[in-house]
């Protein structure tokens, strides 16, 4: 903890943090940085669809790592997960349900894909995810 | 014939199993042995499964809840005039992965997950994704109790 105990003072500090900041960005420049969301997400979710294409237990999809994952991620996959929707209806209905604690799917359109789908599609525009 | 499915059941290398339908997201194999192609199955919460069927993922709750549709035990994989006949598949814990469905001709029908329908042999489908047979089920052709709407 930085402690102006005499020496160079206050000009000191900022100069060894200016440094030990460049440092870091010199040891981890941005090419070097993990994926973004969308990547990891691209990713993941390219992993779990692969792994899960044969399954008919949405508890296992559920369960699947990748998938965990997603869900780790919080509110920042729930845009992600609701373009992928668009463009593929498929079983991302646990991961939403999960990290938003809601569920718009009226109980008579359990089970239908695409109605789900666009049931989560609407819920994201009226919460400006998408 | 499919690379795709060969790879993922190796079973149906050299069987004569033929691809049916394309793939589809919208409804799984349990739907399509009730008859169903636009709804996914599941007693899950989030998918579909009839009210009153407990919502449980083992065998017997399985075999519980088709009872509920009309099915129960037999012996027999074979056809039986005037029946319908179904196949529960599941893991080495017991807990069901997947079902077919047995056409008059004798051969069997599936819907993989979220790909195609096939026709095939029912050890064709035996392997690590589904496990192996766990039980053959039948119910009059007529259903003397139909699936609920809900």
């Amino acid at each position: 903890m930085w402690t102006d105990s005499g020496g160079a003072g206050v000009e000191q500090h900022t100069i060894t943090v200016v440094w030990v900041d460049a440092l870091r960005h010199y040891d981890a420049p941005a090419s070097r940085l993990g994926p973004s969301p969308d990547e990891r997400f691209k990713e993941l979710a390219g992993e779990w669809r692969r792994d899960t294409r044969f399954m008919s237990s949405t508890t296992d999809m559920a369960l699947h790592p990748a998938y965990q994952q997603i869900i780790g991620m919080g509110k920042e996959a729930i845009p992600l997960i609701l373009r992928e929707l668009d463009r593929e209806p498929d079983h991302w209905f646990w991961a939403l349900w999960a990290i938003s604690g809601e569920d718009p799917v009226p109980k008579e359109d359990r089970g239908r894909v695409h109605r789900m789908a666009e049931a989560w599609i609407t819920w994201g525009k009226q919460r400006d995810y998408l | 014939m499919s690379r795709h499915l060969e790879e993922a059941f190796p079973r149906l290398r050299g069987s004569s199993y033929e691809v049916t339908s394309p793939r589809d997201t919208e409804y799984n194999c349990i739907a399509w042995a009730v008859g169903e192609s636009d709804r996914w199955w599941w007693p899950d919460g989030r998918a579909f499964w009839p009210d009153d069927l407990p919502r449980e993922r083992s065998l017997d709750a399985f075999v519980q809840a088709f009872g509920r549709l009309g099915f129960s035990g037999c012996e027999s994989p074979e056809f039986e005039p005037g029946f319908e006949k179904i196949a529960l598949f599941a893991d080495a814990h017991g807990c069901p992965t997947h079902a077919a469905k047995l056409q008059p001709s004798g051969r069997w029908t599936s819907k993989l997950g979220k790909e195609e329908d096939i026709e095939h042999e029912l050890e064709d489908l035996e392997g690590s994704h589904y496990g192996s047979v766990a039980t053959i089920l039948k119910r009059p052709a007529t259903p003397t109790v139909s699936a609920p709407s809900d």
